[in-house]
């Protein structure tokens, strides 16, 4: 692939895993197309689905020959979950620079020029989206979901003393070693894992930047979020207190 | 040193600070031996379950709701099918 003018030698892979997202994901890849190319960046999207029953498939390979020769689909067996999914995606992009971010329109690829500049005007390790600081925001949310949320930030951060508003935030931008290392440094996999990559960096003394973000709660889709992923959530915090 | 060692690092501290004034081995005056050390644990533990219900509150208070970003991917999204349709994508 032939360098930009703006970005020298830098190729910017996003890697999105997904399940079920046959809607979303047409269009959240219309949105990185159309950012990507407006501000001449080298990018690719790298997407790793679990073995989608709903038609995922079919459309990721649309997706594929429209937009070559930046989109690529790496298939899965099954639902294997969101951390190993990362992992497999890293395997085949080819970018130094790693993004990560969900298919439903939570996270707007707007934001990611602004992750760029953020992180080429600090060379930080790691930008990460924040819903809690700065004009970051959410749409959608009821009270409950506030109040879970919120609350389960101020559980981590007292328990975990990270430095990052918004740890459970899964919206971040890392440089390619950084990743690969910090995937080898922790085991956990669950969808806690985004969480145990930001304070593993802190502890391994990486520096992490953050860039306010709008976060719009699911336009179509079910969220995976349930009583069952709080308990694993909790466990994951103690978890990382203990090993990190 | 992990965050499990630093925690349990500064209780310890904390717990044999306590202990000494507990225990009387320094001199204090009487009225903050009787009244004031033996309800410190209670009265810390109180003071940080408000701190953290401060904190949620506060979360709360200053949420900030973006129906702006809601409006603009609404559009966004539009534009988005239209154009896939138009090249052959199957959208919904």
């Amino acid at each position: 692939m032939a360098p930009t003018k703006t970005t020298g030698n830098d190729v910017y892979s996003v890697i999105l895993p997904t399940f079920n997202e046959r809607q979303n994901l047409p269009i959240i890849t219309w949105l990185l197309n159309r950012t990507f190319s407006e501000q001449n960046i080298d990018w690719e999207l790298v997407i790793v689905d679990d073995g989608s029953p709903d038609g995922t498939q079919d459309v990721a390979a649309q997706l594929v020959k429209l937009y070559a020769p930046h989109v690529q689909l790496q298939t899965r067996t099954g639902k294997l979950g969101l951390g190993t999914a990362y992992v497999h995606g890293l395997q085949f992009a080819k970018g130094n620079y790693i993004i990560i971010m969900d298919a439903d329109f939570s996270h707007h690829p707007k934001f990611i020029p602004q992750m760029i500049a953020k992180q080429k005007a600090g060379n930080y390790d790691i930008v990460t989206g924040t819903r809690y600081a700065g004009d970051g925001g959410v749409y959608g949310w009821d009270l409950k979901r506030k109040l879970t949320s919120k609350g389960a930030n101020i559980f981590a951060d007292t328990v975990l003393r990270p430095g990052v508003s918004d740890l459970t935030g899964s919206f971040r931008l890392y440089k390619r070693d950084v990743l690969e290392k910090l995937f080898q440094s922790t085991e956990i996999r669950g969808f806690t894992m985004q969480m145990a990559l930001a304070v593993t960096a802190k502890s391994q003394g990486f520096s992490i930047a953050e860039v306010p973000i709008s976060f719009v709660d699911r336009v179509y889709g079910d969220s995976k979020l349930g009583g069952e992923e709080i308990v694993e959530y909790a466990k994951g915090v103690l978890q990382l207190w203990w090993s990190t | 040193m992990t965050r499990a060692q630093q925690t349990i690092s500064i209780a310890l501290l904390v717990s044999s600070l306590y202990l000494s004034l507990y225990l009387e081995l320094v001199p204090l005056p009487a009225l903050v031996q009787t009244a004031i050390v033996p309800v410190l644990p209670f009265w810390a533990l109180v003071s940080f379950g408000a701190w953290v219900l401060f904190r949620l509150g506060w979360g709360m208070l200053t949420f900030h709701d973006t129906p702006e970003a809601y409006k603009e991917l609404m559009e966004e999204i539009k534009l988005a099918q239209a154009d896939l349709r138009a090249k052959g994508v199957s959208v919904d």
